[in-house]
């Protein structure tokens, strides 16, 4: 009883380690969208954003598919600013 | 017993790597926040009901605007004198008591609803909705500017950007949260109602 309890939190450390990254992955997905959206709403050339790096609170650098890539962040005034880099 | 153990972590492993898409289910479609009047396909008039961006006249700044066909259960917004449709030629063919007691052609429109669900639907992220929202502002000042007489704009260029905005928010909804882009939709005109008649703007901005 006591080496399958053992072995059940063992599994179940196992499925956590996977699961993880999985919702990770996921928001990191729902990052990309948000800002590929936001990009062709401004009506910049992007495709797709197919990286993303966390700059600051609310501030990326998105890496599009087409090469482009952009900073988008919020300013003070509470606007998303979308701003070509090079 | 160790082949039981292997056997379990197995197929736990392998549930945590299936990601499950979750099939949320699709809800019946809303009601139509925006009725129109029920009136049969072959009894509409040639001329198209809705306004389109070309034909919209554009009241100089300071005129009163025709009344909307709809009226708006905007807010504060007073609803316009439900003017007596006369039914077309087609419908005409009815018992003209029945035509009598059919009521006349409303619209309703709920914008603190659309609003609600638009900030909660999940089918358009966080930085896309502020991103609307400082573009509805943006569309709103010019709309403030047409009715001060400052803009050099005219009514048509403002239906453009009235249409391209929806188009926007539409292209972001129709795939992920269906049901509240038919809503929209079904109030587009009553919303374009309320934001080109400056008494009903004038509402709007209280």
């Amino acid at each position: 009883m006591n080496r399958l309890s053992k072995a059940l939190a063992q599994s179940l450390v196992a499925v956590a380690l996977v699961a993880a990254p999985s919702f990770a992955d996921e928001q990191e997905e729902a990052l990309k969208k948000d800002l590929t959206a936001v990009i062709a709403l401004n009506g910049l050339p992007c495709g797709q954003v197919i990286a993303v790096t966390v700059l600051a609170e609310s501030d990326y650098a998105a890496s599009c598919k087409d090469g482009n890539k952009y900073r988008v962040y919020l300013n003070a005034e509470g606007r998303v600013i979308v701003e070509t880099r090079k | 017993m160790r082949v039981a153990y292997a056997a379990v972590l197995l197929v736990m492993l392998t549930a945590g790597c299936v990601r499950a898409t979750s099939v949320t289910p699709v809800p019946e479609p809303p009601q139509v926040v925006a009725t129109q009047p029920a009136t049969p396909p072959a009894a509409k008039p040639a001329a198209p009901a809705t306004p389109q961006p070309g034909p919209v006249k554009a009241p100089a700044p300071g005129a009163k605007p025709p009344a909307p066909a709809t009226v708006l259960a905007a807010p504060g917004a007073k609803p316009p004198a439900a003017a007596a449709a006369k039914p077309p030629a087609a419908a005409a063919a009815k018992p003209p008591a029945a035509a009598a007691a059919k009521p006349p052609a409303v619209a309703t429109l709920d914008l603190n609803s659309l609003e609600e669900r638009l900030k909660g639907t999940k089918a358009i992220g966080l930085f896309t909705k502020i991103t609307l929202r400082g573009q509805v502002n943006d569309l709103l000042d010019r709309f403030r500017e047409y009715y001060k007489g400052k803009a050099k704009l005219t009514m048509t260029d403002l239906r453009r950007s009235y249409d391209l905005l929806m188009m926007k928010v539409l292209t972001l909804l129709q795939d992920e949260d269906q049901p509240l882009a038919s809503a929209i939709v079904s109030s587009r005109e009553a919303i374009w109602g309320l934001l080109a008649n400056p008494e009903t703007f004038a509402t709007l901005e209280e």
